[in-house]
């Protein structure tokens, strides 16, 4: 403030010193060890500065002071501008995505897209007794055939499209355990996408009491739905469990013949 | 004039992904008036067709309803969005909800992962020994 002060009497004096200034206005002040002496004799005051506060020339204090002020308002209006522009940008894109960003981004998760699933394709088996622990993201879980799985929503697949989930941690059957270090290299779990769904409405109710304070807010979480296909990596047991369907027919067709005889 | 719009949906929920490829999906949406509605069915509405050729799309024009969006899937629910006041994107995006969706009752997940075989190598018990 002193300072300030200073200054305004030294434009008054001795306008000549801020003819030639530049339009710039920093505020670079450096401070002085006499400040009282210095108020009495400007003269002196003006040798001990090496540097001089610089004002647009033709003006006055008045305006000199406005301006100060207009320059404090324009900064802070230029960091809400970026900070505004900052925070729709960030909500409101969306981010276009390559086709290798897409790739490394699912690689990173812990999956890759195959492609759609055709109707030619034979991906369902019957149940093998064959199970691996996989890693989708920040979760594990252990699958088998046929296991369905819900997970947070992937980003770059749709419905009825065939992944491979490549960080497997542990693959195992009857008689064989194989333990990844910290993944099982050359294993591979095939899943199918089922759907992409919305999970039930949580209520998020926030409270103070006696502070007349409360929040409502609903959430509903974006999952996906995987249907295990395939677990590769291990030797599988070649004694698979036989569906009972054909017996039955089989046993129809004697009573049958049976029945005619 | 109120404006109504109806999409019915039809998909499988049966495990096998083999029906949920052959079912014959229906789609029908039903539009008519002058609002953002009748925009997204000029615009958005045939692109969405054309890459769900196996769901049925039907517009019908119902008055004094607001306008919705009707799916109906194989399991014989039904799921319906209003869309009153909604600009074509965000009736895209609740379009695409409904035909990515399964049609199943939405209630809070007991698990994350529904399985048959629990077990492979045995469960553990207490007297188990190795």
């Amino acid at each position: 403030m002193a300072s300030r002060r200073l200054l305004r009497a030294l434009t008054k004096t001795t306008p000549f010193l801020f003819r030639n200034s530049s339009s710039r206005r920093s505020l670079v002040v450096p401070p002085f060890s006499h400040a009282n002496a210095s108020s009495t004799k400007p003269a002196s005051a003006i040798a001990q500065w090496p540097h001089l506060r610089y004002f647009s020339s033709d003006k006055h204090s008045d305006e000199d002071d406005n301006s100060e002020d207009d320059c404090g308002d324009d900064e802070e209006e230029d960091y809400e501008d970026d900070d505004d522009d900052d925070y729709v940008s960030a909500s409101g894109g969306k981010k276009a995505y390559t086709a290798e960003e897409k790739e490394a981004e699912a690689a990173d998760i812990g999956y890759r897209v195959v492609g759609p699933l055709q109707k030619e394709d034979d991906v369902f088996k019957p149940y093998e007794p064959v199970f691996a622990v996989v890693q989708i993201g920040s979760h594990q879980f252990k699958v088998s055939n046929g296991d369905s799985i819900f997970t947070e929503r992937l980003k770059f697949c749709e419905v009825n499209d065939k992944l491979i989930l490549n960080k497997v941690l542990l693959l195992g059957s009857a008689s064989q355990t194989i333990v990844g270090r910290p993944i099982v290299p050359d294993a591979s779990v095939h899943a199918v996408v089922e759907e992409h769904a919305l999970d039930a409405k949580v209520i998020i109710f926030k409270k103070k009491r006696r502070k007349n304070y409360r929040r409502t807010k609903g959430h509903r979480q974006e999952l996906t739905k995987l249907r295990i296909t395939d677990i590769q990596g291990i030797e599988k047991p070649q004694n698979a469990i036989k569906p009972e369907k054909p017996s039955k027919p089989a046993k129809k067709e004697q009573e049958k013949v049976a029945v005619i005889a | 004039m109120k404006t109504l719009v109806r999409l019915e949906k039809v998909k499988s929920e049966e495990r096998d992904s083999r029906e949920v490829v052959a079912a014959s999906d229906i789609f029908r949406a039903q539009v008519s008036g002058v609002c953002n509605l009748t925009i997204f069915m000029e615009s958005h509405l045939p692109m969405f067709k054309e890459k769900n050729l196996q769901l049925e799309v039907v517009t019908e024009l119902i008055r004094g309803q607001h306008p919705h969006l009707k799916g109906v899937y194989k399991n014989k629910s039904q799921r319906v969005i209003c869309v009153k006041n909604m600009d074509p994107e965000d009736i895209l995006l609740h379009a695409t909800r409904l035909r990515n969706a399964l049609g199943r009752k939405v209630v809070k997940l007991r698990t994350r992962h529904v399985t048959k075989h629990p077990s492979v190598q045995g469960t553990w018990t207490t007297a188990m020994k190795y």
